[in-house]
């Protein structure tokens, strides 16, 4: 569903994706991992549509469609759904009224009927309840004065609400405490299906217990330099990625 | 030097019980200088487009048009068409008295001027040329809950001058919403006095909402006296020419006054918001806060001043301007001036100007929401706390739809 070939891509002037090549079929998990500044959160931005992030080669398809020919909210529309690592402040802006337009315009895209304001309403305390925020929070601005921890399980709440086909969850799971990292990989389990596809970005092996991956890739100075299985994981949570800077070109034997 | 004042003061003042306030004001105003960008109050809000209409098209015998009712709200509606008061529909409350500015009495001779600083230039001009207006009174003790709702109308090609004079007698209560609206080209100078009793409470709106070529230069001014409250929201849109001077005087220790303002402002729209707090007496308490947004080519001015005077010591007073610039295009001129003369007091003021925060924008957009929906949004987001702050659900219900409106349109620029 997912087919990213040779991306190129630069922030400003700098490169940091070098030839990134990712298959991601439905009902895929894929886990992500490497060292910090290694182009991660820039592959969901690029994927998405971030001001500032510009191709320089390259394709990324959803579904046959080219991504890069759309704008962020018809990606989004798409089925495109990005985690983010640091969930952006909207003070002003209730979380209700976000969600809301949010789940409008997906379900508009889709051709679904609109929700009413009372069946929406039942709809996100549900979802609510499953990510463990009190309900009070669809009335607060969104993400305003959110724990790090609340605010990665409003993050996965609005996956489940949109429904999306792809999924990238960008360290979804980076300052949770034990509990929340059990709800947000329950959150994220709940919605793994044989049509839906997920790319999990962790640092964290621990997040990789909870949501089985079916493959776990490095990404290291923009490109997947090793992939492997859910053991590749439990390697480098033991070796970390100091042989990515001795022997660039060789990676340790499996 | 005006051409349009000129016209405008031909056959003035008039020869009513006022006259010798307004011989007063005419004096004065000969004696000042015009608008120009080198007047410190008009130096970014020029007044040129007051010579470019054609009074003499003006239908003075426009039918009246109804008043467009708020739904939720009722309201006792006094309604001025080109300054001039209409019939008053029901019965007023026991306490309340309404009359038109022309019916001589004598208290609004004690309220004419008494409020209103002479150094507002169309004050003057209201003055000398304000036949009518609204004359009202509450007794002492009286709560009045129905709300009044001033709604000034200028009909095209008009000039229209009308006044409103408030006294809130001891520990009364009153809601007053001046609302102005319009499109076509026409000039306006409506200016409102409120002299608010000990222990009185006044909620006050004004909406200028006057838009395109409709041009208003008004002004709101209220004194307070001693444990006084007000709570006004003021909300602008812009037009060739839309300027609102306001004035809030602690004339009395322990008074409180909130001013919540909003203007919104699009294409090559112009609004200037002048706003004055006298802390005269000791305790006072100010909470003021501004918020605007400028889209397109527009122009904002908003000067807000605070002056604590010597004997004002423990005031609390707080000035917050913030304001979103949409496009490269629009200005923003924003000056906070604090004067501070007495030593025990609490003073904040700031103001900032920023532009639309992009990572919220792609925020939205990541979750589908289109640009423009997105936009509007954080539009919302940004002046809804004042929206919300309104006393008078009913009204802020009313509003949001007309903003919704307007950011609609300023997102197509
Ligand atoms: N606006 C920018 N201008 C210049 N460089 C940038 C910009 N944004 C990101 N970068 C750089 O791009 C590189 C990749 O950043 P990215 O956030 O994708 O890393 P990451 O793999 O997600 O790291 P982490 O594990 O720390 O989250 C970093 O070196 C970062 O400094
Ligand atoms: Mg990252």
């Amino acid at each position: 569903m997912l087919s990213i070939k040779n991306l190129h891509a630069r922030v400003e002037d700098k490169t940091i994706l070098k030839g990134l090549n990712l298959d991601v079929k439905p009902g895929e998990v894929h886990a992500i991992m490497g060292p910090n500044g290694a182009g991660k959160s820039t592959l969901g931005y690029v994927l998405s549509g971030r001001d500032g992030y510009e191709v320089e080669q390259g394709s990324a398809e959803l579904d046959g469609h080219s991504l890069f020919d759309m704008e962020t909210e018809e990606r989004a529309r798409a089925g495109l759904f990005l985690a983010f690592q640091y969930p952006v402040e909207i003070p002003g802006v209730s979380n209700m009224e976000f969600l809301k337009a949010s789940v409008d315009a997906v379900r508009e895209a889709r051709g679904d009927s609109a929700l009413s304001s009372a069946e929406f309403l039942k709809l996100a305390r549900v979802v609510c309840k499953q990510v463990n925020l009190p309900v009070e929070f669809l009335k607060r601005g969104v993400n305003e004065g959110f724990s790090g921890g609340e605010k990665k399980r409003n993050e996965i709440m609005q996956m489940i609400l949109l429904a999306p086909r792809l999924c990238i969850l960008d360290e979804t799971d980076s300052g949770l405490d034990i509990d929340a990292l059990k709800v947000v990989a329950d959150g994220v389990n709940s919605q793994r299906s044989s049509d839906r596809g997920f790319v999990v970005v962790t640092h964290y092996q621990r997040l990789l217990d909870y949501i089985k991956p079916d493959f776990v890739h490095v990404l290291s100075d923009g490109k997947i330099v090793k992939s492997g299985g859910p053991e590749l994981a439990k390697e480098l949570e033991a070796q970390g990625y100091s042989w990515l800077a001795d022997h660039p070109d060789e990676v340790p034997a499996e | 030097m005006s051409a349009w004042l000129d016209m405008a003061l031909n056959g003035a003042p008039i020869n009513d019980s006022l006259v010798s306030q307004r011989q007063q004001s005419l004096a004065l105003l000969r004696a000042a200088r015009w608008p120009n960008r080198k007047v410190e109050a008009w130096k970014y809000t020029p007044v040129r487009a007051l010579e470019q209409i054609d009074y003499s098209a003006a239908n003075q015998s426009t039918a009246a048009r109804g008043v467009d009712a708020v739904e939720g709200l009722s309201a006792i509606e006094l309604v001025l068409i080109n300054g001039v008061p209409q019939a008053i529909a029901g019965e007023l409350p026991a306490g309340l008295q309404v009359r038109a500015l022309s019916e001589g009495e004598a208290i609004a001779g004690e309220l004419f001027g008494s409020v209103k600083p002479s150094r507002h230039i169309f004050g003057l001009v209201n003055d000398v040329l304000a036949a009518d207006g609204w004359v009202i009174d509450v007794a002492p003790g009286v709560q009045i809950e129905t709300p009044l709702r001033i709604v000034y109308r200028t009909t095209e090609a008009a000039q229209a001058h009308g006044r409103v004079l408030v006294r809130l007698g001891d520990k009364s209560r009153l809601t007053v919403i001046e609302q102005a609206e319009g499109t076509e080209p026409s000039m306006s100078t409506y200016f409102s006095e409120f002299s608010v009793g000990v222990g009185a409470h006044l909620e006050h709106y004004r909406f200028a909402l006057q838009t395109g070529a409709a041009m208003s230069v008004g002004g709101c001014h209220v004194l307070l006296a001693e444990r006084s409250e007000l709570h006004s929201t003021l909300v602008g849109f812009g037009s060739d020419l839309s300027r609102l001077d306001v004035d809030v005087i602690h004339g009395g220790e322990f008074a409180s006054a909130k001013v919540n303002a909003i203007y919104l402002l699009d294409g090559r729209e112009l609004f200037d918001l002048h706003s004055t707090i006298e802390h005269a007496c000791a305790n006072g308490t100010t909470e003021e806060n501004v918020r605007g947004i400028a889209g397109g080519q527009s122009k904002a001015v908003f000067n807000g001043r605070i002056h604590i005077h010597r004997h004002a010591q423990k005031t609390l007073a707080e000035l917050n301007n913030r304001n979103l610039l949409l496009t490269s295009g629009a200005e923003i001129n924003t000056k906070p001036e604090l004067e501070i003369y007495a030593d025990d007091v609490r003073c904040a003021h700031g103001a900032t100007v920023a532009e639309t925060d992009k990572g919220a924008l792609y925020y939205l957009q990541s979750r589908g929401i289109s640009r423009s929906q997105a936009q509007i949004m954080l539009n919302f987001g940004f002046i809804n706390e004042l929206v919300d702050a309104m006393p008078n659900a009913a009204l802020a219900q009313w509003l949001r739809p007309q903003l919704r409106a307007r950011f609609a349109q300023m997102g197509d620029a």
